[in-house]
C-alpha cells in the first residue's frame, strides 16, 4: 500500500480520490456489490425491460415484438384507462386527507397521560396488522347487502337498504373508509413519534404567555410536526397509487379476476386494471405501458409535493 | 496493480456466483441426463420429466399415488412434480413459459387449452392420438380440436352440465321434479312457485318483493353455469365455427335475454347484485337458497357436502326443441419446447391417465370429474360413486348435445367484456338491444386484435 502511494503525485491523487478506480474505491464497490448487484439485477434490469416491453407487443409467451408507441396510442384512447385514472384519484383525494387527518387526532389523543395507554394504542394498531381477507370478512357482516347488519339498521331507522359495495356510487367511499380504518394505526405511530419530538420548553414558554390548548396546538404543535405530515402524504399517496389487495379482496377478485374493480368498473383503479390487462389477458406490452404511466403521474405529484413542502413544512 | 487486480478479480468472482445463483441450472441438468443417455444407450434409456398440476386436498394423494405406479411401471421414466392451487398455479405457468421453464406435461383448464395452444406454447398432439387412441373410446377428444382440426391435449377429466334441483323445495311447493322435456320457459314457470320472498310470498302473490328473496327458483352465474346454454338452445351463440367471428347480435339472442331479464327483474333468477351477497356465486345452491341451478359435474361435491336431497336432469330446451350442454375438457396438454425424449415420455403418462382402466376407476372414484374413457364411465363405479345425484346418467346422455364454451385464445378476454355488458342489461342499466350491439362491436375488436395479426 505505501509503496503505491508514494508513486502518486498530490494532483494525481486528488482527481483520483474522487473517481471509483482508486484502490479504495475498489475494496468499496467490492464491498457494496451484492447489494450493487441485486439492484441492477432486480430493479434496473426489469425497469429496462418494462420499458422496452411498454413499446412492444409482448404476450409472454412468445418474444415481444416493437410496435412503438401503439400501446400508449391505444392508452389514451382507451375510456376504461381515464375511468380508472379518475377512480385512483377519487381514491386518494379522500383517502389522503382524511386518513392524516384522524391519524393525527387519534395521535394527539394518545399522547395525553391517560390509563390503559398502551392498551388503545395497540388497540388501533390491530387492523394494520390483520390481513386484507380477515378484514373482508369482517366488512362483509357489517355491509352484506342481504344479511349484513348496516342493512338491518338502516330499516330499523325507516331507511331504504343499501347495496354498499355493490352500488356504484358508493363502492370507493366504503372501501375508503375501510382503508382508513385499517391504516390509520400506522400513521397514528409516525405521528406519535412526531408528536414527542416537539420539546416541552416551548409549551412550557406559551403557557407562561398564556396561550390556550388550541393555540399551542396550531402554532407549536402544527408547524413542528409538519415533517411528520409531509411525511405522511407522501407515504399514503403512494399507497393509494399502489392499492391493489384490498380492492381485489373486496370486490370478488378471488373467484373472478375480472369481476375485481366492480360494480361495472366502478372501483378498477389503475393497478388492477394493469394487472388484468398484463396478468389475466396477457397484453404485457400494454400492462407495462400503465406501469409507465402510473410511474409518471407519481413521479410528478412527488415532485409537486417536493416543491409545496417550501410553503408549509418546517424543518427545526 | 497486483492487489488492484485481485480486487477486480474477487468482484467478477461474486457476480459470477451470484449470477449461477439466480440462473436455473435445468439446462445443466439437461445435459447430463442427456450424456446418461448417450453413454448406457440401451433399453434403459432413464429419462425425468417435470409434471405439473392444480390441485386441492384429496386428488393431491391419489395424483401421487398414481404418479408412483406410473414409475414402476415404466422405470425408465421418473416423473417430478409441481403443484399449486388453481389460480396461483396458471400464474406461475405463463411466466416459466415467458422463462422457458415450464413443467414438460400439465394440467390444462379446459378453457385455456386453445390459450397455449394458439400461442404456441403446447405440442400439437393429432398424430399420437390418430396412432394410439381409439377416439370411440373416450368422450371429449373432439372438445381440444380446434377449427383446422388439430388436437392439443388430452383430457384429464370432463366437466359437463346439468340442471341441478333440490327436491325437498319441490316437495315443499307441491311441484313436479323437472321432467327432461322441459323448455326454459317450463322451468321458469316451475321456478316462479318456488321463489320465495322474506316473507314467504310467492311472485304471483300481492305484495311480493322481488328485491328482498330468500329462496331463488333458479341461480345463475356467468357464462358456464349462466347464460351460455340459454343462449345456445334458443338458436345464438357467441362466435360462429370458425371461432374469430362475434355472432353475438342476434334475433336469437335477444329473445334468450329477454327471457334471462324477465326472470331476473321479477326475482325468480339471481341476478348479479343478487350473488354479491353470498360467499361466493357457486354456493347459492349448496346454501339451500336456490330451488335449481346448472351445474357442471364438479358441483355434486359441494351439494353432497352440504347433505342436500337433490337430483340431476338434462338441461332444458329452447323454443324450438334444441338443447346445448356446456362442457370444459380439463386435460393434459405437453409442453412444445419439450425435447424429443421428454415429450415421447411425457406421452406415455398421458397415455397411461386414458387408457389404464385403474386409473380412469380410482380418479372416477373421487367424483370430481366424468371420466374420460367411455367403459368407465359408463360403469357402476362413476355411476354409484356417492349415493347422490341418483340420476348420474343424465351427465352422459348430456353428451349427445355437448359442446366447448367457444373456447380459443382470447376466451378470457372476450368472456370478460361479454360479462360486462350482459350484467348491464341484466341489471337494467342498458336495453338488451343496446347490450347485444355493444358487446358484439367490443368482442370483435377483442378477436381481431389477436386473429388479423397472426
Amino acid at each position: 500500500m505505501e509503496s503505491e502511494r508514494i508513486n502518486r503525485s498530490p494532483t494525481n491523487l486528488a482527481a483520483k480520490k474522487r473517481s471509483l478506480l482508486t484502490y479504495e474505491g475498489k475494496w468499496g464497490l467490492l464491498l457494496v456489490s451484492p447489494y450493487l448487484i441485486q439492484f441492477i439485477v432486480f430493479v434496473i434490469g426489469p425497469l429496462i425491460a418494462s420499458l422496452y416491453f411498454s413499446f412492444s407487443k409482448y404476450d409472454m409467451l412468445n418474444p415481444p415484438q416493437w410496435i412503438g408507441l401503439e400501446n400508449y396510442e391505444k392508452l389514451f384512447n382507451e375510456p376504461l384507462f381515464y375511468k380508472s385514472l379518475w377512480n385512483t384519484l377519487y381514491f386518494a383525494i379522500l383517502f389522503v386527507p382524511t386518513q392524516a387527518f384522524f391519524a393525527l387526532l387519534l395521535a394527539v389523543a394518545l399522547n395525553q397521560k391517560i390509563k390503559a395507554l398502551k392498551l388503545y394504542r395497540m388497540a388501533h394498531f390491530i387492523p394494520v396488522i390483520s390481513s386484507w381477507t380477515v378484514v373482508m370478512y369482517v366488512v362483509d357482516a357489517i355491509f352484506n347487502p342481504r344479511f349484513g347488519f348496516a342493512n338491518s339498521f338502516l330499516i330499523k331507522l325507516g331507511l331504504e337498504p343499501q347495496r354498499w359495495l355493490n352500488d356504484e356510487q358508493l363502492v370507493i367511499p366504503l372501501l375508503v373508509l375501510v382503508a382508513v380504518w385499517k391504516g390509520i394505526g400506522y400513521m397514528m405511530v409516525i405521528y406519535l413519534a412526531g408528536l414527542q419530538n416537539v420539546p416541552n420548553e416551548l409549551y412550557e414558554a406559551a403557557d407562561m404567555d398564556g396561550a390556550g390548548t388550541i393555540k399551542k396546538f396550531s402554532s407549536i404543535t402544527l408547524p413542528l410536526i409538519s415533517p411528520t405530515t409531509f411525511l405522511v402524504i407522501v407515504l399514503s399517496t403512494i399507497t393509494t397509487f399502489q392499492a391493489f389487495e384490498q380492492i381485489y379482496v373486496m370486490t370478488g377478485g378471488a373467484t373472478d379476476i375480472t369481476a375485481a374493480g366492480g360494480p361495472n368498473n366502478a372501483s378498477l383503479v389503475l393497478m388492477l386494471y394493469l394487472y388484468r390487462e398484463g396478468f389475466s389477458f396477457l397484453h404485457m406490452g400494454y400492462a407495462s405501458a400503465i406501469a409507465w404511466i402510473l410511474f409518471t403521474i407519481l413521479f410528478i405529484l412527488t415532485l409537486l409535493q417536493l416543491w409545496g413542502q417550501k410553503k408549509w413544512v418546517h424543518y427545526q | 496493480m497486483k492487489k488492484n487486480l485481485s480486487v477486480l478479480f474477487s468482484l467478477v468472482v461474486v457476480l459470477v456466483l451470484f449470477v449461477a445463483g439466480c440462473t436455473n441450472n435445468s439446462p445443466t441438468a439437461e445435459n447430463s441426463s442427456s450424456d446418461e443417455n448417450d453413454t448406457s444407450n440401451s433399453k434403459e434409456e432413464q429419462v425425468t420429466i417435470n409434471l405439473g398440476y392444480y390441485s386441492g386436498g384429496k386428488s393431491d394423494e391419489k395424483m401421487q399415488e398414481l404418479i408412483d405406479r406410473f414409475m414402476d411401471q415404466h422405470p425408465n421414466i421418473k416423473i417430478t412434480t409441481q403443484s399449486a392451487p388453481y389460480g396461483q398455479f396458471f400464474q406461475k405457468l405463463d411466466t416459466q413459459i415467458a422463462a422457458d421453464e415450464a413443467p414438460d406435461v400439465w394440467l390444462s383448464d379446459g378453457v385455456l387449452v386453445m390459450k397455449y395452444a394458439e400461442r404456441g406454447a403446447v405440442k400439437d398432439l393429432t398424430d399420437w392420438i390418430n396412432r394410439d387412441l381409439e377416439k370411440e373410446d373416450y368422450y371429449g377428444l373432439d372438445f381440444n380440436k380446434d377449427a383446422d382440426g388439430k388436437y392439443w391435449g388430452v383430457p384429464q377429466g370432463i366437466q359437463i352440465g346439468a340442471l341441478y334441483y333440490n327436491k325437498d323445495h319441490f316437495d315443499k311447493a307441491g311441484v313436479e321434479y323437472p321432467s327432461e322435456d322441459w323448455t326454459w320457459e317450463d322451468l321458469k314457470e316451475a321456478a316462479a312457485k318456488l321463489t320465495l320472498d322474506a316473507s314467504n310470498k310467492k311472485p304471483k302473490d300481492e305484495g311480493f318483493n322481488s328485491e328482498n328473496i330468500q329462496q331463488f327458483g333458479l341461480t345463475f352465474f356467468s357464462i358456464t353455469e349462466g347464460w351460455f346454454s340459454v343462449l345456445k338452445s334458443y338458436g345464438g351463440g357467441i362466435l360462429d365455427d370458425s371461432l374469430n367471428q362475434s355472432i353475438i347480435n342476434t334475433e336469437e339472442n335477444k329473445q334468450a335475454f329477454e327471457w334471462m331479464v324477465d326472470g331476473m327483474d321479477s326475482g325468480i333468477i339471481t341476478d348479479p347484485a343478487d350473488l354479491k351477497s353470498f360467499q361466493s356465486p357457486m354456493a347459492v345452491f349448496p346454501s339451500g337458497s336456490a330451488a335449481m341451478r346448472i351445474g357442471i359435474y364438479a358441483r355434486v361435491l359441494a351439494a353432497n357436502e352440504a347433505g342436500l336431497n337433490y337430483d340431476v336432469t338434462l338441461l332444458p330446451k329452447g323454443p324450438d326443441g334444441k338443447r346445448f350442454s356446456p362442457v370444459i375438457a380439463n386435460s393434459w396438454v405437453i409442453n412444445d419446447s419439450a425435447n424429443d425424449k421428454k415429450a415421447k415420455a411425457a406421452w406415455e403418462w398421458v397415455k397411461y391417465w386414458a387408457t389404464e382402466d385403474e386409473v380412469q376407476k380410482e380418479w372416477a372414484a373421487l367424483g370430481e370429474a366424468v371420466p374420460v374413457k367411455k367403459s368407465v364411465a359408463n360403469s357402476e363405479i362413476f355411476l354409484n360413486s356417492s349415493d347422490t345425484p341418483e340420476n348420474k346418467e343424465a351427465f352422459l346422455e348430456s353428451f349427445d348435445f355437448a359442446g366447448t364454451l367457444d373456447t380459443n385464445a382470447v376466451w378470457g378476454e372476450w368472456v370478460a367484456k361479454f360479462n360486462e355488458h350482459a350484467q348491464r342489461a341484466f341489471l337494467q342499466e342498458t336495453t338488451i338491444d343496446e347490450a347485444l350491439e355493444n358487446a358484439d362491436k367490443e368482442v370483435q375488436e377483442i378477436l381481431d386484435e389477436f386473429y388479423n395479426e397472426e
